[in-house]
């Protein structure tokens, strides 16, 4: 069997003194859709940090394709194949939607392009001379992934991607990230809405307090009403 | 205006500037303005070079003059020592230095930013204007560098007035050209997502220290030919030229002028220029002129005098 897309073990992470993460272990597998949720202040975000290269974690390890990059600068990090579409989006305001896209470009055979992008999202296809800061919120989102995209990635994270949506562009971006899915892109999905995460993850971890609390399928979860109501609160 | 007509007018208005003393030859003040309008553009030149690192890579300094005065003393001292007045030799050797120091100094400025960006840009900058005032036997302390000959170009002699703006002039069109084009590339586009989001860059896989590095480099290096035209031109290299205030003069040409375009820091040479030169024989508080001019495009107009220009048109075009 070939190298999971990700596989975090034991990973410790600290802010100043405070132990944010307490030994996350995590492991997305070539072609699968993970989600990881969690309450705000859970560790969701440090540990997508930690994973792209933001934050040096103080212990364990983060492979990439097999490959050791625990605690490497966010550049190697992406240049190992992890895209991330960051929390709030930050779409580059002042380069056009075009200069969005071309900055992230890293061609590929039948890779991600502009051309495919513009298929994935019509929308942004009218919008292509826009700048970036001209957009509605749900095109930032749109672009953000498809930037994400055109880095052809071997991983894809994403933080929060429904956050500050309405609830019509959340089911739009679900649909969208259900189709990547389809492509065999592995996905790790940080969210707070737990219809986004159990509709988009073959797998969810429910994170407490900086440590994974429980794994299993959206089945499982539904099931294990007792986590539900501990660490999700619904 | 369709795209050809905007690069004809455009060339026209090259042409007219680079044969400015011809055409303005019968004028009584020709050879005056020939002369402001030379100094006017070789700070131009400065101010691009300076707006490469404030507009474009977001990274303010208060240390630009290290290389304008870098660039200066190395065409003046490559021209007494060797004693060649061939431009490619004297002004290679400004670029050399110039770019010598900026990567010097950008090694240890690109991981800051802010004010400690600022602050630092400012005490390494000091420290290349206090080898300029001390070490005298090259530079001559604080006599100044005097006597810098004017060069030749392919046996071309650049020592009279008009020929020495040709030059000057004809430099500064290369310089925004080229600038210009560099701001357009994939790699002045790379540049601007580093001063939008430097966090976003890295996790797009761009090693963002070592562009803010080429950044630096690419910026001492116009400096430096600023600061050799300044050099010609003046016939006179002062330490003042690689100290604060020549630094600060920069910095107020871009704000003033409008950071992040071409001609916003060539608009802001002028101003700055026209105080200091011709406003200041009509009236005698001509500093505090440019003191409050400077103020008020602080407290009202941020994007300087090419955002009021777009503000402006907008407001005309909308219906």
């Amino acid at each position: 069997m070939s190298a999971p897309a990700l596989e975090v073990q034991d990973l410790h992470a600290y802010y100043g003194e405070s132990h944010v993460l307490q030994g996350v272990d995590l492991v997305v597998r070539p072609g699968e859709a993970v989600a990881l949720i969690g309450r705000n202040g859970a560790g969701k975000t440090t540990t997508i940090s930690a994973i792209a290269g933001f934050l040096r974690p103080r212990q364990g390890t983060v492979r990439i394709n097999g490959r050791n990059l625990t605690g490497a600068p966010a550049h190697w990090v992406a240049r190992a194949g992890v895209a991330l579409v960051p929390q709030g989006r930050r779409i580059f305001g002042d380069l056009s939607v075009r200069e969005n896209l071309a900055i992230a470009g890293r061609p590929a055979a039948n890779g991600w392009d502009e051309a495919r992008v513009v298929e994935l999202f019509p929308s942004l296809g009218r919008r292509l001379g826009l700048r970036g800061d001209q957009l509605s919120g749900g095109e930032q989102q749109m672009l953000a992934v498809g930037r994400a995209l055109m880095r052809n990635p071997s991983l894809l994270l994403l933080d929060e991607p429904s956050e500050g949506l309405a609830p019509m562009l959340v089911e739009e971006v679900g649909e969208t990230l259900v189709r990547l899915r389809a492509t065999g892109l592995p996905l790790l999905l940080v969210e707070q809405n737990l219809g986004l995460a159990t509709r988009v993850g073959q797998r969810v971890h429910v994170m407490n307090k900086g440590t994974i609390v429980f794994t299993g399928t959206p089945v499982e979860l539904a099931a294990a009403r007792d986590v539900e109501a501990r660490y999700l609160g619904v | 205006m369709t795209r050809a007509a905007r690069w004809v007018a455009l060339a026209a208005v090259a042409v007219g500037l680079v044969t400015f003393p011809y055409w303005s030859a019968a004028w009584e003040t020709s050879r005056f303005a020939t002369t402001v309008l030379r100094d006017m553009l070789v700070f131009a030149i400065f101010a691009l070079s300076l707006d490469i690192l404030v507009g474009h890579a977001g990274m303010p300094s208060l240390g630009h003059a290290a290389f304008f005065g870098g660039g200066a003393y190395a065409a003046g001292i490559a021209s007494q020592r060797l004693g060649t007045d061939q431009l490619p030799i004297t002004l290679a050797a400004a670029v050399l230095v110039a770019a010598l120091l900026a990567l010097v100094i950008g090694l240890l400025v690109v991981r800051s930013e802010g004010i400690f960006l600022l602050m630092l840009t400012l005490a390494l900058a000091q420290i290349v204007f206090a080898i300029a005032f001390q070490w005298t036997a090259v530079t001559g302390g604080s006599n100044g560098l005097a006597g810098v000959s004017r060069p030749t170009l392919f046996g071309i002699d650049l020592s009279a007035p008009d020929r020495m703006y040709v030059l000057v002039a004809a430099t500064f069109l290369v310089v925004s050209l080229l600038i210009w084009s560099l701001m357009r590339s994939p790699y002045g586009r790379a540049l601007t997502g580093v001063r939008e989001n430097e966090r976003r860059m890295r996790a797009l896989g761009y090693d963002t220290t070592r562009l803010k590095l080429s950044a630096f480099v690419v910026a001492g290096m116009i400096a430096g030919v600023a600061g050799a035209l300044s050099a010609y031109s003046q016939r006179f290299v002062s330490p003042g030229d690689a100290g604060i205030g020549t630094s600060v003069q920069a910095f107020v040409m871009v704000l003033i002028g409008g950071a992040g375009t071409i001609l916003g820091p060539v608009l802001g040479a002028g101003v700055v220029m026209y105080i200091q030169r011709v406003l200041s024989s009509a009236i005698p508080v001509s500093e505090t002129v440019l003191g409050l001019v400077f103020i008020g495009f602080v407290l009202l107009a941020r994007q300087g005098i090419v955002g009021l220009g777009r503000a402006a048109y907008a407001r005309v075009r909308a219906p």
